[in-house]
């Protein structure tokens, strides 16, 4: 008897179950309700552009989440789906990881800003102000003024302060080799970031020369940095990819990655995304914000928003 | 002549010295030989871990489970899910207390669904009023340790707020209080197992010492691997930083309650429970309590490496602010991060001490006075709150929330102060930093390189032989040769030599200026408070000043890990040198010693087993240093521990470097502790 | 060696040992198998094993006091941990109130603690943690007993053991002797039957052990519980308890009361312990007493069987006549004569000396 009773509700429940999902499968064409999360760096332009973004997929409705992240980890952090999007991917400081990454499944490449960048060794302005080495920025120049580059443990050689080795392994020792300086020159390898930058705030200070790894657009560019013009990057000239490493750095595309299910649990979210393409100038703009008028990262992207709609409103659309 | 070898200890060193300078020159620098460098056996270890992870998370027992979002079924593994519900139970606890203090829709969502809580946007938690959080913190203090108690924490909460940190020491609170329950609750749980067994005891011990050891950044990938990204992982990297002093705290203070108290429990009709938590654990009180204070420092240390791996709050805020080398906002959240440590330790020290008063006859108002007046000062505090909605106008509720940034700053002033350190010492220093990086860090350096493999060995299992015998010399082989197998051996010849180096320098500073202060009770007090302080500073700040100073270079790194290594050097000796006995003191007077005689004859001897594992200490801290040293530019372990951060095999390589730092730790530990053991069983002091 | 008990108690002891061993090491059980119940001390420690217990077997009556006495490492601190079962002992049977302890399940054991014993222990093992009030009412809080109720009855124990004003102090707070009278106060909150004293006057200064002997005796004139009392101390056994038992490595060399050791030592051992008594101290008059002759005339005054010699023996010696013995009920049973004391105090003991 009891059972019987029970029969009309479970037919209920069933309809309701079939209803709901029918009207979940209506939604569908909506974005999920579930956050999109953006990973947080350590720098300026990449923590503005992050809440550009939240704020962009907040306009369309969608839950936004931060979440500090470390740039290089982040990349298995997408592929196990924690982190839904990352849009700073460097070519030459992240390239490995993302390739890594993609190549172990989980990650899909989201497009490429329009923005290129340079990440390549140079000298800060006054290097070349105070003539410490004649010539620069051709790389020729290098042949001989190393005397004013050296430190107490680069033994007698000028040093090259290289960014953390995991950002392209022996790229720079090999270049020097190649080159034929490395009689002259040496590389040191910097822990991260802050080190290259301490480095520029201390020559700066003592007014000594110093060759330090660098990228454009960053927050040096407003005190002036130049960066040394090697031979042209073509394909394949470098060791690792089996030519003879005489050339320099090719410009660097800016690519934006993706978890793989991201465009279909946020398809709108997702076509806005990939639609999104900075230029060098606005990456620019936004580092200004924080570093040169000092405002805090999320007021400075909602200023941007607010001054930008003309950009950014036709990708949400 | 054979006699007296086997009697003198000072002659077996001279002679294992003879064979070890003989080795180094005999055997030829070439890749070959096998007596130079030995084949690097374990390269495959790495690739071998990784595939066991990457099998266990991605392959192993897949389970059908519903994706919502996808409107399919998925094959996820079993291990996975385990790991990821572990994660977001962690999770909902962080945000919970999170959303208390700061507000927010994560708690609400967890009880309905994103889809509800994005259809009804009114349903959101409100934050209390920083007003109310900083009184009620002030209130709390005075109610477990009277006026001073309550001074500390309010001020502190002041401070934090007017500062305009707010909101991440907010954060950050809300993970640590999750993180160093959860580590004091395991710490006390594994310490009393190994308590009552042997077998969990020689097991944990090991285990504990590599978990110490290790390198945080080591586990960050794993961690991150099994457990996600987010707070939840920051707070399990975190916890499994904080939970070893706890346990080793909980066993020793449990094994020195005396036999007749645990009778005396179970005559008093104790069941095993009771016997557990009303009997041992109370009367282990003392080590118990430092455990607890150890967790603290702990978490508090781990803030800003957390917040590599997801966990938000003041170590990302101060990660950015140095990148942008703004080291006076960096300091001011260095503070912040010591303020928090400080008041949840005295807070925590003041409630296991608390006592209750069970005569006097209380009113109804009496007993639930800390509540009313909660209560009271929680609506004094919405009102000034909703108040501040009129007053402020530019949209900053300065009564409500101090907005992130938005609060005074003496930045400008520290920034300027280390402006002058450059300054006025740049030259100086400069000259010393060539003199010493010339003269001595390089010579030592090339020193460890040209050293054969054999030779090391001989050095390292001979010291150990010397010291503990065969076993001390087999169990200090054994991990050499895990090192030497992999081919990473010239790199922890790298951090040897930076490690050794440090550690003379952390040694002399820390046994002097410990002697020092140990002569008085108030020096003690104030240098241990100290010690508490700089193990909580985060050491990202004073890289910057010093790599300002001393630029990259392995000066820097000497000094990052000679500030960190020499607090246990300082707290050991201190502590050693305080707990020699009244009595011997006195003995010492009427013997007519002056006080230099009294130092050198009875209190150093005395000591001088507490203060060789303070050295041990001071060993395990340089150790655990060197990725910070990687930080500014090492070509040692740490500097591949960092790369492996965004190596394809990070999980393998990472746990692989991390086990040689904890083996050259261990190692070192082994003869250390072996030592220290046996002089204080021929003191007595067992 | 054990000698006569009082075999005239007809009703059922309190507490009862049946050959009870405690062998310390890995194969205790096996060896003590093997041996049969005859174990040689040096044999087992050739095996590695440390013989603690040795075929003890003993009653103790309500209301009684049992001294166990011995030197350290005679195995009687041993035995008692035995009896309230805090180490399982190797063999044997100990039975409380005819229960057999040893075949207990834990939850049994801790309500037999909970509702029937108490334990004074030498160190005190009070609770650093918590005050005075509350190491007493713990017992009680462990039993489930309400705090308000719990403090209630520790208070009663406060003022029982003269604390009163002292109940919020800390162990640390207090004397040696004042911690003891605590640790005496929490054994005796649960109101237990039996009580267990482990040396409980040891760690203390003579002065105050003397008076803590005095307040002992008081509270078990108050009390009556049954009492098992370990001591290395023979004066203190001699003073305070109804029967002593004598302890060498783990065996029991002399169970009787403390005149009949004095007067009949069993063997060797206790005699060297008895040499040096007073006896006058410890006789009571009842042990020296004689029948009532009826042929001799008594003095005219009496003394009481239970008086000790010492208090009595002026009396006695200045006495022309032997005297009457008296019980409580003033009912003439025996008489003592001067002469008979003369010999009984110092003949006895030149006669030893001779020996």
């Amino acid at each position: 008897m009891k059972l019987r009773s029970f029969k009309p509700l479970g037919a209920v429940l069933a309809a309701g179950l079939i209803s709901l999902s029918a009207a979940t499968g209506v939604a569908r064409a909506a974005d999920s309700t579930q956050p999109i999360v953006i990973p947080i760096h350590n720098w300026s332009s990449q923590i503005v552009m992050a809440y550009v973004l939240g704020g962009m997929f907040e306009s369309m409705g969608n839950n936004v989440e931060y979440v500090p992240a470390d740039s290089q980890a982040v990349y298995e952090s997408i592929r196990n789906g924690d982190v839904t999007i990352s849009h700073e991917v460097w070519q030459s400081t992240f390239g490995k990881s993302f390739y890594n990454a993609m190549q172990k499944g989980g990650v899909i490449d989201a497009g490429t800003h329009s923005a290129t960048t340079l990440e390549e060794m140079g000298v800060p302005n006054w290097v070349i102000e105070q003539n410490l080495c004649p010539g620069l920025p051709n790389w020729e120049a290098l042949a001989d003024c190393h005397e004013n580059f050296t430190t107490a443990d680069s033994g007698g050689k000028g040093r090259w302060l290289e960014g953390p080795q995991s950002w392209h392994g022996d790229l720079m020792p090999e270049r020097l080799e190649a080159l034929g300086l490395a009689d002259k020159w040496t590389v040191k390898f910097a822990g991260g970031a802050d080190a290259l930058w301490t480095e520029l705030a201390s020559a700066k200070k003592e007014g000594r020369g110093t060759i330090v790894f660098n990228w454009t657009p960053n927050f040096t560019d407003a005190d002036g940095f130049t960066f040394i013009e090697f031979p042209e990057y073509y394909e394949g000239c470098r060791k690792s990819d089996g030519g003879d490493g005489k050339c320099g750095s090719p410009k660097g595309w800016l690519k934006k990655a993706a978890n793989y299910k991201f465009p279909r649990t946020h398809p709108a979210a997702y076509t806005a995304f990939s639609r999104v393409d900075f230029s060098t100038k606005q990456i620019g703009e936004m580092a200004a914000l924080v570093d040169t008028d000092k405002m805090d990262h999320k007021d400075a992207a909602k200023k941007w928003l607010a001054d930008n709609e003309g950009v950014w409103q036709p990708w949400v659309k | 002549m054979p006699e007296l070898l086997k009697q003198r200890k000072s002659l077996q060193f001279l002679l294992l010295i003879i064979i070890f300078a003989l080795l180094c020159l005999i055997i030829p620098q070439s890749d070959n030989n096998w007596l130079w460098r030995l084949p690097p056996l374990l390269k495959e270890l790495p690739g071998i871990i990784n595939g066991s992870v990457d099998y266990l998370m991605f392959e192993w027992w897949p389970i059908e489970v519903y994706d919502a979002e996808l409107d399919d079924y998925e094959q996820k593994p079993l291990v996975r899910e385990f790991t990821r519900s572990v994660s977001s139970v962690i999770l909902f606890m962080i945000e919970l207390i999170r959303e208390i203090l700061l507000g927010g829709v994560k708690t609400i969502v967890a009880f309905t669904s994103w889809d509800w809580a994005t259809e009804n946007q009114w349903a959101r938690w409100p934050a209390l009023p920083w007003t109310v959080v900083t009184a009620g913190a002030a209130l709390l203090g005075y109610s477990l340790g009277g006026i001073r108690l309550a001074l500390l924490s309010g001020l502190s909460l002041i401070y934090i707020a007017v500062f305009g940190q707010w909101e991440p020491s907010m954060q950050t609170l809300s993970f640590v209080l999750i993180a160093a329950p959860v580590s004091i609750l395991l710490g006390l749980t594994f310490g009393v197992w190994a308590y009552k067994s042997q077998v969990v005891e020689n097991v944990l011990n090991p285990l504990l010492n590599i978990a110490q050891i290790m390198p945080h950044f080591c586990y960050l990938i794993p961690v991150m691997v099994f457990y996600g990204i987010g707070d939840h992982a920051g707070a399990i990297a975190t916890i499994i930083f904080a939970t070893p002093p706890m346990v080793r705290l909980t066993l020793l203070g449990l094994k020195k309650v005396a036999p007749e108290v645990v009778e005396a429990g179970l005559m008093n009709g104790c069941n095993n429970r009771q016997l557990l938590t009303r009997v041992l654990i109370p009367t282990a009180r003392r080590d118990i309590l430092i455990g607890v204070n150890q967790v603290i420092m702990q978490c508090l240390a781990m803030v800003v490496i957390a917040s590599l791996i997801g966990a938000k709050g003041l170590g990302n805020e101060l990660l950015i602010a140095l990148n942008r080398l703004r080291i006076g906002l960096a300091l001011e959240i260095g503070v912040c991060i010591v303020l928090i440590a400080i008041v949840l330790d005295r807070m925590s020290l003041a409630w296991a001490n608390k006592q209750t008063d069970y005569f006097s006859s209380q009113s109804f108002t009496e007993r639930h006075r800390n509540l009313l007046w909660f209560l009271a000062i929680f609506v004094v505090g919405v009102v000034l709150a909703y108040a501040g909605r009129f007053i402020f106008k530019d949209g900053f509720n300065y009564l409500y929330l101090i907005p992130h940034n938005k609060g005074i700053s003496t930045a400008e002033f520290w920034q300027a102060g280390v402006d002058w350190i450059w300054d006025t010492f740049f030259y100086t220093l400069k000259g010393f930093n060539e003199w010493l990086i010339t003269q001595v860090l390089i010579p030592v350096k090339n020193a460890y390189l040209s050293m054969p493999v054999v030779a090391t060995f001989t050095l390292a299992m001979g010291t150990g032989f010397i010291v503990g015998g065969v076993r001390s010399a087999l169990i200090v082989g054994g991990f050499l040769l895990f090192i030497a197998l992999t081919e990473w051996w010239d790199r922890a010849l790298i951090t040897s030599y930076l490690v050794s180096v440090a550690v003379v320098i952390s040694g002399t500073i820390g046994v002097i200026v410990g002697t020092l202060c140990a002569q008085k009770q108030s020096t003690s007090r104030f240098i241990l408070t100290m010690c508490d302080t700089f193990q909580t500073f985060p050491s990202f700040i004073y890289l910057i000043p010093v790599m300002m100073l001393f630029g990259v270079t392995d000066t820097s790194v000497l000094i990052a890990i000679v500030v960190y290594s020499t607090i246990p050097a300082t707290r050991y000796t201190v502590e050693g040198l305080r707990s020699v006995p009244a009595s011997l003191h006195d003995a010492g007077t009427m013997a007519g010693v002056n006080r230099w005689q009294r130092l050198k004859s009875i209190e150093l001897p005395i000591s001088f087993p507490h203060m060789a594992l303070g050295i041990n200490q001071t060993v395990v801290f340089a150790l655990s240093m060197v990725i910070i040293g990687a930080l500014i530019g090492t070509d040692d372990l740490g500097q591949l521990i960092l790369k492996s951060l965004s190596d394809r095999e990070g999980v393998g390589n990472g746990l692989v470097l991390g086990f040689c730092v904890a083996f050259i730790g261990l190692a070192i530990d082994q003869i250390l502790r072996t030592w220290a053991n046996q002089r204080k069983q021929m003191l007595g002091m067992t | 060696m054990s000698s006569t008990t009082d075999s005239a108690r007809t009703d059922a002891p309190v507490i009862q040992c049946e050959s009870v061993y405690k062998i310390f090491g890995n194969n205790a059980k096996r060896l003590l198998k093997q041996a049969n119940g005859m174990v040689d001390a040096a044999e087992f420690e050739k095996a590695g094993c440390i013989v603690g217990v040795n075929n003890a077997s003993f009653e103790v009556y309500a209301g009684e006091i049992l001294i166990i006495m011995g030197l350290s490492g005679s195995g009687k601190s041993t035995l008692l941990r035995c009896i309230s079962r805090l180490t399982d002992a190797t063999d044997g049977k100990v039975f409380i109130e005819g229960e057999n302890i040893m075949s207990m399940r834990n939850r049994q054991l801790i309500n037999l603690r909970r509702n029937k014993m108490g334990m004074v222990f030498q160190s005190f093992a009070l609770l650093p943690h918590k005050t005075v009030v509350e190491n007493i009412a713990f017992p009680l809080q462990v039993k489930g007993v309400s705090t308000k109720e719990s403090m209630q009855q520790a208070r009663e124990m406060i003022d029982l053991v003269s604390l009163t004003g002292r109940e919020n102090y800390f162990p640390r707070e207090l004397s040696g002797g004042q911690q003891q009278r605590v640790g005496i106060a929490r054994s005796l909150a649960i109101r237990p039957d039996i009580w267990f004293l482990d040396e409980p006057f040891s760690a203390l200064d003579p002065l105050i052990r003397k008076e803590m002997q005095d307040e002992f005796l008081r509270l078990q004139g108050v009390l009556g519980k049954t009492i098992l009392f370990v001591t290395h101390d023979f004066d203190e056994a001699l003073r305070l308890a109804d029967r002593i038992a004598i302890m060498k490595d783990g065996v029991i060399e002399q169970l009787d009361t403390p005149a009949n050791i004095v007067l009949n030592p069993a063997t060797e051992y206790v005699r060297k312990f008895t040499e040096d008594v007073p006896r006058e101290k410890v006789l009571k008059i009842n042990s020296v007493m004689e029948p009532v002759d009826r042929n001799l005339a008594l003095a005219n005054a009496t003394v009481k069987d239970t008086a000790v010699l010492e208090d009595v023996a002026e009396l006695i010696l200045n006495a022309d006549n032997p005297l009457g013995v008296v019980d409580d009920n003033g009912s003439l049973i025996g008489m003592v004569r001067s002469s008979h004391i003369i010999n009984v105090l110092f003949g006895a003991r030149s006669d030893q000396s001779q020996a």
